[in-house]
């Protein structure tokens, strides 16, 4: 049994880990997670709603 | 590859000596050089090594990468960014996971001092650095070593420059510039949102032809880019001189090209090149397309500039506000005196034709 970790994930926009569990040459059980976060939810906030387009267009 | 010069590998691509001094030539024009300096820029490029360069990848939407990737025109140009032969750059490179740590730490341990290394995407400080993490460090322990050894690190667009829609208020993960993130790096500026294309490639060659990087301001970007103000070169000032203002989108006057300063233009407060390089090959740029400049290479602009379409408050020194409004109502009141006159006119033919009847 044994557990596997790829981080940095490559050829992907943005930043991706990702955790796998083998059994026998299998893949049991696997985990993703995003490793980067901007609060772009909280960013955009009270803003002028015309303008959010080209916050969130730049995720 | 790497003891190859940057010219050998071109005319492998099928890149003629013509199209090379081309480039050359385009190269020195947009760093604002005599075009005396293309045979030194041409021998540069022609004889020195490529140099090792490293792409690292922050708290960013990829938006820089893409507008390299994305660049077609001078085909040459994206050649010199395959020429700056990326060892690292996670989107795009094929390795993966620890293959990937390895790539860039044989650059940063074998080329100590010599390497460029380019950044992409602000550094969250927040927390001990936990909202940006690669290969388990935090952004901020790669850029110090990352950074802190290289020749020279280029921050690419805004977030890398000065920490841009991350560092937006209220700035939930405390994110900063490279230069702030690791003060004792020698850091240079190329803001935008994205980088433009051209400023970064004319950026290498200013270092490949001089060994030096180009002279800065004091936000630490490169003058031939940033020196002068978009609203002093663009195409539709003299429709602001002569007080002829956008007022609704869609309106007569956004139908016929006029300043759009009244629709929250802030290009009398932004400094960089895109009305003469302009975007996409040179086909267009914001501007031209019909929608105000939104300030993208100015520090802070998602807050210091205010929302990107409420007009810019007093610009400094100018008074451009109050003349906007002078000239904006002097024109309101002579198309309201036109409009009196014509009723005037009408009325009094109105009142001959019914005297004749
Ligand atoms: S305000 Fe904007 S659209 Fe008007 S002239 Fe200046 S830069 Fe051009």
């Amino acid at each position: 049994m044994a557990k596997i970790a790829i981080d940095p994930l490559t050829r992907i926009e943005g930043h991706l880990r990702i955790e796998a569990q083998i059994e026998g040459g299998k893949v049991v059980d696997a985990w993703s997670s995003s490793t980067m976060w901007r609060g772009i939810e909280l960013i955009v906030k009270n803003r002028d709603p015309r303008e959010v387009w080209a916050l969130l267009s730049r995720i | 590859m790497q003891d190859e010069s940057l010219f050998s590998d071109l005319s492998k691509r099928g890149i003629s000596r013509r199209d090379f001094l081309t480039f050359c030539s385009t190269m020195a024009a947009t760093l604002g050089l005599q075009s005396t300096v293309v045979p030194q820029i041409a021998e540069a490029l022609e004889k020195k090594q490529k140099p090792y360069v490293v792409w690292l990848e922050f708290q960013d939407c990829a938006g820089d990468s893409e507008s390299i990737l994305r660049s077609t025109k001078p085909t040459i140009a994206q050649l010199v960014l395959d020429v700056i032969s990326l060892e690292y750059h996670e989107t795009i490179m094929a390795p993966s996971g620890k293959n990937a740590e390895k790539s860039l730490a044989d650059v940063v341990k074998n080329h100590k001092g010599k390497y460029i290394a380019i950044v992409e995407g602000s550094i969250p400080m927040k927390d001990g650095g936990v909202y940006c993490c690669i290969g388990g460090k935090t952004a901020i322990d790669m850029a110090k070593e990352v950074c802190g050894n290289a020749l020279a690190t280029i921050a690419v667009g805004s977030c890398a420059s000065y920490g841009g829609i991350p560092a937006a208020a209220p700035n939930p993960t405390g994110a900063v510039s490279v230069k702030q993130a690791v003060p004792n790096a020698t850091v240079i500026n190329l803001p935008g949102c994205p980088v433009n294309c051209e400023n970064l490639t004319a950026t290498v060659v200013h270092y490949l032809t001089f060994g030096a990087l180009p002279q800065c301001d004091k936000e630490g970007r490169p003058l031939f880019a940033y020196g002068k103000r978009i609203h002093d070169n663009c195409e539709r000032r003299p429709h602001f001189d002569a007080g002829q203002f956008v007022r609704k989108w869609g309106d007569d006057g956004h139908r016929k090209g006029w300043c759009l300063y009244e629709m929250g233009c802030k290009g009398p407060q932004s400094y960089m090149n895109c009305p003469t390089i302009r975007w996409n090959e040179g086909t267009s740029w914001p501007v031209m397309a019909g929608h105000g400049c939104f300030g993208c290479g100015q520090p802070q602009n998602w807050d210091a500039l205010g929302s990107i379409y409420s007009r810019l408050p007093n610009v400094p020194g100018a008074g451009y506000q109050t003349t906007a409004d002078k000239i904006g109502l002097g024109v309101a009141a002579a198309a309201a005196a036109g409009v009196a006159v014509h009723a005037a006119v009408r009325a009094s033919k109105c009142k001959a034709e019914e005297d004749k009847k």
